[in-house]
């Protein structure tokens, strides 16, 4: 079955159709990529298949289940965490505070009593798990108690995926993940999705300007114009399509990896 | 001489409301990122509530009483404030805020009359410590700052709700993907911010009586303490409180009584002009 599902699904900011009946599927444990230019509407997609929009019309499906207009909190109890585009760290907390929130999210309910109570008595759940993430991370263990607004931008991207981890995920939805990056930064950063995916099973949905990038990390990919999907396919196919060369690898956009 | 140290005494116990109404603000800001204009209003209640439950019940019982229904009322300021999907602008929540406080003044005169409040203090006694008379309300006022401030900073630092707390000020968005609700976030923060100004304010009202006007005065001098502390230092609020509460009892003592209110004021224009010449812009 697959693990994500959007079914023509329309995203609206007033008038203003950002999202044009997209449909778009993730397996568990497949890496796919969300590509296409500035304003294509990938980042609305990748918003409205995590609760943060509402779409106008279309369904989203995990495993099956409708969680179509369910909060982000939903969704992440269901399995899909979302990296933000920008990082988005809780900048004046440490940076174990941030991974700990992770989890703790993924607990939280509407009241926060409950919440914490459920929260502190999986403390050993979550015990494990942090250490899971510091060894999947090693450089987050050296940096936990800084504060991380004070860590470099390669750090910051580190601090958003492990707090993301935290949840426990079977799909991480990555947004911009190159984007400000060092080139041998996002390298590292690509090897690491590349094993999380390939030794933990976790399902990756990479969006990225960076064709280049998204091609070498997925094995499928969709490209995004307008709002509306313009080619889907294998990496491999679409790579050699001439139009996606001229479109994205030529423009001069981040050809990082 | 012992004329200056009664007043700093005394400046000690009303800064401790200060600092007290100052670190409510604070805890608010740093959770919401918004400046709670009707944080005062919770003083004036927590104060008036005690006055009048205590007619019925013993003073004890009436102020525990008074700060829970305080503490209430303001999970409701949270949610007016912040909109039911906790998602309305900063500088929005800030104006109903103020919006806030004008009605409350309206509905505390329709409720509890023009009259100021007090009731008995904890004690009716004083220690004299070389001809300067410490009332034990003083102290208690000063203790409750001083614990309320190590409280809160522990909590903001070291536990997981107080960091939720900073977290959704620091990226609302980022703690909405984790799957924090930013609603529920506004209404703790709300509600625990009430709940200490309402203790200020319970304790504040033997010493000085408490009217339905007084939130104003309250909040700005609590808006001058958090401001000493760029709204986000809980240990600079209460230094802040502190020292503005004997500036302002030793002009009162020495110069003119008219003057507390605006030396808040100046106290906080200067501040905001010198801060923000840094790294914070209020």
């Amino acid at each position: 079955m697959t693990l994500l599902e959007l079914d023509a699904v329309t995203v609206r900011y007033g008038q203003a159709v950002a999202v044009d009946e997209v449909s778009l599927a993730v397996a568990p444990r497949e890496r796919v990529a969300l590509i296409g230019p500035n304003g294509a509407g990938k980042t609305s997609v990748l918003n409205a298949a995590c609760g943060v929009v509402r779409p106008a019309s279309g369904r989203v499906r995990i495993e099956g289940q409708d969680v179509t207009g369910a909060p982000p909190a939903t969704v992440v109890r269901k399995g899909i965490s979302q990296v933000p585009e920008g990082r988005h760290v809780f900048s004046s907390l440490p940076v174990e505070a941030n991974l700990l929130l992770g989890a703790y999210g993924r607990v939280f309910r509407l009241e926060i009593v409950s919440s914490t109570l459920r929260y502190l008595r999986s403390r050993r759940d979550v015990r494990v798990q942090l250490e899971r993430v510091y060894d999947l991370l090693p450089k987050l263990r050296e940096l936990r108690e800084r504060p991380a607004g004070r860590t470099s931008g390669g750090e910051q991207q580190m601090v958003a995926i492990g707090r993301a981890l935290m949840a426990r995920p079977r799909l991480l939805a990555i947004d911009e993940l190159s984007l400000g990056l060092a080139p041998v930064v996002v390298q590292q950063l690509s090897e690491f999705l590349l094993r999380l995916n390939e030794e933990e099973g976790v399902a990756i949905l990479l969006v990225d300007q960076s064709a280049s990038l998204a091609f070498s990390l997925c094995e499928r990919a969709y490209v995004l114009e307008t709002g509306r999907v313009a080619l889907e396919g294998p990496s491999r196919d679409l790579e050699g399509r001439v139009e996606v060369r001229s479109a994205y690898l030529g423009g001069g956009l981040g050809e990082t990896a | 001489m012992t004329t200056f140290f009664q007043l700093v005494v005394i400046g000690i116990s009303t800064g401790s409301v200060f600092a007290i109404v100052g670190m409510s603000l604070v805890l608010v800001y740093r959770a919401t990122g918004i400046v709670n204009f009707a944080q005062g209003v919770f003083a004036v209640l927590g104060g008036l509530l005690t006055y009048s439950l205590s007619q019925k019940m013993a003073l004890p019982l009436a102020a525990v009483l008074a700060t829970l229904g305080t503490a209430f009322i303001a999970t409701l300021v949270a949610l007016v404030a912040v909109g039911i999907r906790g998602r309305t602008t900063h500088l929005a929540s800030l104006i109903i805020t103020v919006g806030i406080a004008i009605f409350a003044e309206a509905v505390l005169l329709a409720s509890f009359g023009e009259v100021p409040r007090s009731y008995a203090a904890i004690s009716d006694r004083a220690w004299n410590v070389g001809g300067v008379l410490v009332q034990p309300q003083y102290a208690a006022l000063a203790a409750v700052a001083l614990a309320a401030a190590i409280g809160l900073t522990l909590f903001l630092r070291r536990t997981i709700v107080g960091q939720a707390l900073v977290a959704s000020a620091d990226s609302p968005h980022a703690a909405e993907l984790i799957g924090l609700n930013l609603r529920s976030i506004a209404v703790i923060a709300f509600a625990l911010a009430g709940a200490l100004t309402a203790i200020g304010g319970v304790l504040l009202a033997p010493t000085v009586p408490v009217a339905y006007s007084s939130g104003l005065t309250v909040t700005i001098n609590g808006f001058a303490a958090a401001v000493f502390g760029g709204l986000t230092s809980i240990r600079l609020a209460l230094l802040g409180g502190y020292a503005l509460g004997i500036v302002e009892q030793l002009v009162v003592g020495y110069v003119d009584p008219q003057y507390n209110l605006i030396i808040a004021l100046v106290v906080m224009l200067a501040l905001i002009g010198w801060r923000s010449r840094g790294e914070l812009a209020v």
